[in-house]
């Protein structure tokens, strides 16, 4: 069985905990800087494996030394945007905290393919890459996944089917820069403009866009985890059984889709060695100019981290 | 019968490898219990228990039975019909009617209007009994299904999936029209992940594919020699109790009575339709070409020739 550790336990990584001991796939370490934290849920999780019978070890620490040999290591950690707090001071915190874990990672799990799912997710990813030095295949971003799933979701919502039969497939940045492809949005195999008017199409897709910030609305205080964990989730079994599944995620672009050196969200192929393949689908004009705007925030991201980089705040 | 039964009840009748196997399926699943009936007296009861002496190790909590008696099957939220004469190398569907047409019409007599069941048919040929069961029972068509398109649908994603090295949960095939080698397999609505498969193989590559869905079974006869398929059949058969028990809203092709749709009448094909409680809760149709089309309704007049042919 395989090994899998998980980067701060707070609700996204509990949850994606989860998931994957639900799945059984593979052994699981918890790590967080907060003493306690990762022990209590890892104990928690086991007392209920007699009733769920999962039969996967779920082990909680504050020591990154415990993810040795992992072949998975998801990265949860950071902070989230509070209210009045600017992007800059989220990247700076961020951007450290994932500097500290490439570190660890190379050291301890030199082998593994990292998803991370911390934000600003297309920029925290670079650090990742940077700092770990891995192949680019080896650090992949949860985003894509996210967004297609409730974007998949709120189709079957309006039209009364199952969410599952709703097939979808979202690039770019995640939430706000979002590029649903709708015309490769698909229910039981009927393009979704063969069962929706445009308008009722385009609504959907702006509710997509504002679906974490929805779901921040209700809950005040903290952000969704259930649906970006389960997405995680799926993204982590691809790889740990090789499944390979086709689905959108961020990764490092060399010249695919006409830019480089960033992360961006695009179709790819998810197996054992992480990204397998990258899909290059042609996109129609209105597309290219939405990635072009979503890439461009992605390259504005990367700038400020470069100065952190220059000011040795990195 | 053994065992009382508590939650929704499916009861199949035909305990041969499709419904043992569709009773096995159903309970690893937990969807519901599974009340087995056959003509041959104790072959139910025999394989309800071997599937219950199981279920320690499978840890399933569902209750499986059998029964030698039909009365017992009353209140079963699903009545699945897999009862009826199998095929033999070489030889075609429709070959089967005559003799399981007689089946089929005890059957529909016995169950009757009054019944508030759903009915899967899977009895070959489908298309034809499926018909043949609506008249002769009198039910709405939306309660009574065929399993045809969602069996050729699933083996045209499997070979998809295999071709193409993606996980098969990506792949969303479509499969309509008759449960014989005249099946519609329209491109446009094959994909994975939302990506149409046209632009992930070439042109060739998806036809070859097409004629190994057509012959599919035929092929498993061949290589098997005394048995037809029944793997994929009895999961599609569970897909389709799922989707009524739990009335999860499933959109998938099954065959139904066709009043009107593509200008047919008084037969039977597959269709899109999404499957709740109460059965066909919608259909929707695809866009044909034209030869499609008119290789539809072709279909359609043999069958309704067929039809006549058997009253």
């Amino acid at each position: 069985m395989g090994k899998i550790s998980v980067i701060g336990a707070g609700n996204v990584g509990a949850t994606a905990v989860y998931y994957i001991a639900e799945r059984n796939l593979g052994d699981i370490v918890m790590v967080d800087i907060v003493e306690g934290v990762p022990q209590s849920k890892g104990l928690d999780f086991l007392h209920s494996s007699p009733l769920r019978q999962y039969s996967v070890q779920i082990f909680g620490t504050n020591n990154l030394k415990e993810i040795a040999g992992s072949d998975v290591v998801i990265f949860t950690a950071g902070i989230a945007r509070k209210p009045g707090m600017d992007r800059m001071d989220l990247l700076k915190t961020n951007a450290r905290i994932a500097q500290s874990t490439a570190r660890a990672i190379v050291r301890y799990a030199p082998d593994a393919v990292v998803v991370t799912v911390t934000n600003p997710l297309d920029v925290i990813a670079m650090v990742l890459l940077r700092e770990t030095g891995f192949d680019a295949g080896r650090i992949v971003g949860m985003a894509g996944v996210l967004d297609s799933t409730r974007f998949r979701y709120f189709i079957a919502e309006k039209l009364g089917v199952w969410p599952g039969d709703v097939r979808a497939m979202v690039l770019g940045g995640h939430g706000d820069s979002m590029v649903p492809l709708t015309r490769y949005t698909s229910v039981g195999g009927f393009a979704v403009h063969e069962l929706l008017d445009t308008a009722t199409v385009d609504a959907i897709v702006e509710k997509t866009r504002k679906g974490g910030a929805e779901v921040i609305n209700y809950l005040k205080t903290g952000s969704a985890y259930y649906a970006p964990a389960a997405s995680a989730a799926k993204m982590v079994e691809s790889i740990v059984r090789n499944e390979r599944r086709l689905l959108p995620a961020s990764v490092y672009l060399n010249g695919e889709y006409g830019y480089d050196n960033i992360f961006l969200g695009v179709p790819v192929i998810l197996g054992k060695t992480g990204v397998e393949k990258i899909l290059e689908l042609e996109l129609t004009d209105a597309e290219k100019i939405a990635l072009d705007r979503s890439a461009l925030a992605v390259q504005n991201g990367v700038q400020t981290l470069d100065s952190l980089y220059e000011e040795k705040i990195l | 019968m053994q065992g009382e039964i508590y939650m929704s009840r499916v009861s199949i009748v035909g305990s041969g490898n499709v419904g043992a196997n569709t009773a096995f399926f159903i309970a690893e699943e937990g969807v519901s219990d599974v009340l087995l009936f056959d003509a041959r007296e104790g072959i139910s009861t025999g394989k309800a228990l071997d599937l219950m002496e199981a279920a320690p190790i499978r840890t399933y909590r569902t209750k499986i039975a059998g029964t030698d008696s039909f009365e017992d099957i009353r209140g079963s939220e699903v009545i699945v019909l897999s009862a009826g004469h199998v095929r033999k190398p070489g030889m075609r569907r429709e070959e089967l009617f005559e003799e399981n047409a007689t089946i089929i019409r005890e059957l529909a007599a016995r169950i009757g209007t009054g019944t508030g069941s759903i009915v899967v048919m899977v009895t070959e040929p489908v298309d034809l009994l499926t018909a043949l069961f609506v008249e002769e029972s009198g039910m709405p068509r939306e309660r009574v299904l065929g399993i045809g398109g969602l069996l050729d649908t699933t083996r045209l994603s499997y070979a998809v999936s295999r071709d193409l090295c993606i996980s098969m949960e990506n792949i969303s095939a479509l499969v309509i029209g008759p449960h014989t080698k005249d099946m519609i397999i329209p491109e446009r609505y094959t994909n994975v992940s939302g990506v149409p498969i046209l632009k992930l193989m070439p042109r060739d590559q998806f036809f070859s594919l097409k004629e190994e869905t057509v012959h599919a079974g035929d092929f498993i006869i061949e290589m098997v020699k005394n048995s037809t398929a029944y793997y994929a059949p009895s999961s599609c058969i569970a897909e389709l109790v799922r989707s009524v028990v739990l009335d999860a809203d499933r959109m998938l092709p099954v065959s139904i009575l066709l009043c009107g749709e593509y200008g047919i009448d008084g037969v039977a094909m597959s269709v899109p339709a999404v499957i709740g409680r109460r059965g066909v809760k919608n259909i929707y149709l695809p866009k044909l070409t034209a030869d499609e089309e008119r290789q539809l309704r072709k279909s359609a007049e043999q069958m309704r020739l067929t039809l006549q042919g058997g009253r």
